[in-house]
């Protein structure tokens, strides 16, 4: 019980750091970062090599991912998305990835509250900037009182709740998903994880994925949709 | 021992949020069941009740880690 307590104030307050060649220090969640770019770099380099007119196996799945992700894109972010699908589903990679870093026993980096809450601004500056960017700067600010000036207090609250709420719900879930599986290690230290494991590590970690990604794209349609 | 029940009040808070994630997949299934054509619109707007929901037992999860951690 007093590991898995420090682990938690651990994961609260930043994880532990890491030695670079014994250079500099970085925080853990940075270092398993790196490694997971290098593993994704490597991925689309190999999933991107020779690509053909007419599509081979690897090619029509690949195909059939960012087409679906396209469509997905374009129905909820309308004339625009073409300029936001590449960003989204960057983001979408890297947070399938970090919570499916458990798998190979690496901690999980949205484990730590700075890179969710990273991700988060990033989505709040892409909301609010493209609001601005697609109606222009009195049109952004009119977008505030839309759809009755009545609620302009809950427009502007929601600037910060927005990514008050996708940072915390993504921490929270992954930070929740390892706790339990740890208090289930110790009470069942063989072959029983297994099971939860598929449920905690890779179900609610893709589900959490598509909940920031899907959250991210309706608050950006929403805040650029075009009233016709 | 008080920080402990105190922690364990603020993890009722997943009461609510199961049963709201239960009522939208309820209604979610229902009206996919009588619409099957509208299930793309049902599936996003069941995603983001959902999510809306389980906020809350997120919130409830972290006040209580807040608890015990930082007294």
């Amino acid at each position: 019980m007093d590991k898995l307590k420090e682990v938690l104030a651990e994961s609260m307050a930043g994880t532990p750091a890491v030695s670079v060649f014994g250079l500099f220090d970085v925080p853990e969640s940075v270092a398993v970062t790196w490694i997971l770019m290098a593993l994704v770099t490597a991925a689309s380099f190999i999933l991107t090599r020779s690509l053909q007119r007419i599509p081979g196996g690897r090619q029509t799945l690949l195909e059939l991912a960012i087409g679906a992700f396209n469509h997905f894109c374009e129905e909820n972010l309308g004339r625009h998305w073409r300029s936001f699908a590449p960003w989204l589903f960057t983001v979408a990679v890297y947070i399938a990835a970090a919570n499916l870093a458990g798998l190979i026993g690496l901690a999980p980096p949205t484990r730590d509250l700075t890179v969710t809450a990273a991700l988060a601004l990033m989505s709040m500056i892409l909301i609010y900037g493209a609001q601005f960017r697609f109606r222009g700067f009195s049109g952004g600010f009119k977008k505030f009182a839309q759809p009755t000036p009545v609620l302009l207090p809950i427009n502007l609250m929601e600037i910060f709740i927005r990514p008050l709420s996708l940072c915390m719900r993504l921490f929270g879930n992954v930070l929740a998903a390892y706790v339990i599986m740890e208090m289930i290690k110790t009470l069942a230290p063989a072959v029983i994880p297994i099971a939860f494991s598929l449920y905690f590590d890779i179900f609610d970690g893709l589900i959490q994925t598509l909940v920031f990604v899907f959250l991210t794209t309706l608050f950006l349609g929403e805040s650029i949709e075009e009233n016709e | 021992m008080t920080l402990a029940i105190g922690a364990a009040l603020a993890v009722f808070t997943g009461i609510g949020a199961g049963i709201g994630i239960g009522i939208a997949t309820g209604k979610a299934a229902e009206s996919i069941a009588r619409q099957p054509e509208a299930a793309d619109k049902i599936r996003g707007t069941f995603i983001l009740g959902a999510a809306l929901a389980e906020a809350t037992a997120i919130y409830g999860f972290i006040t209580a880690l807040a608890i015990i951690i930082l007294k």
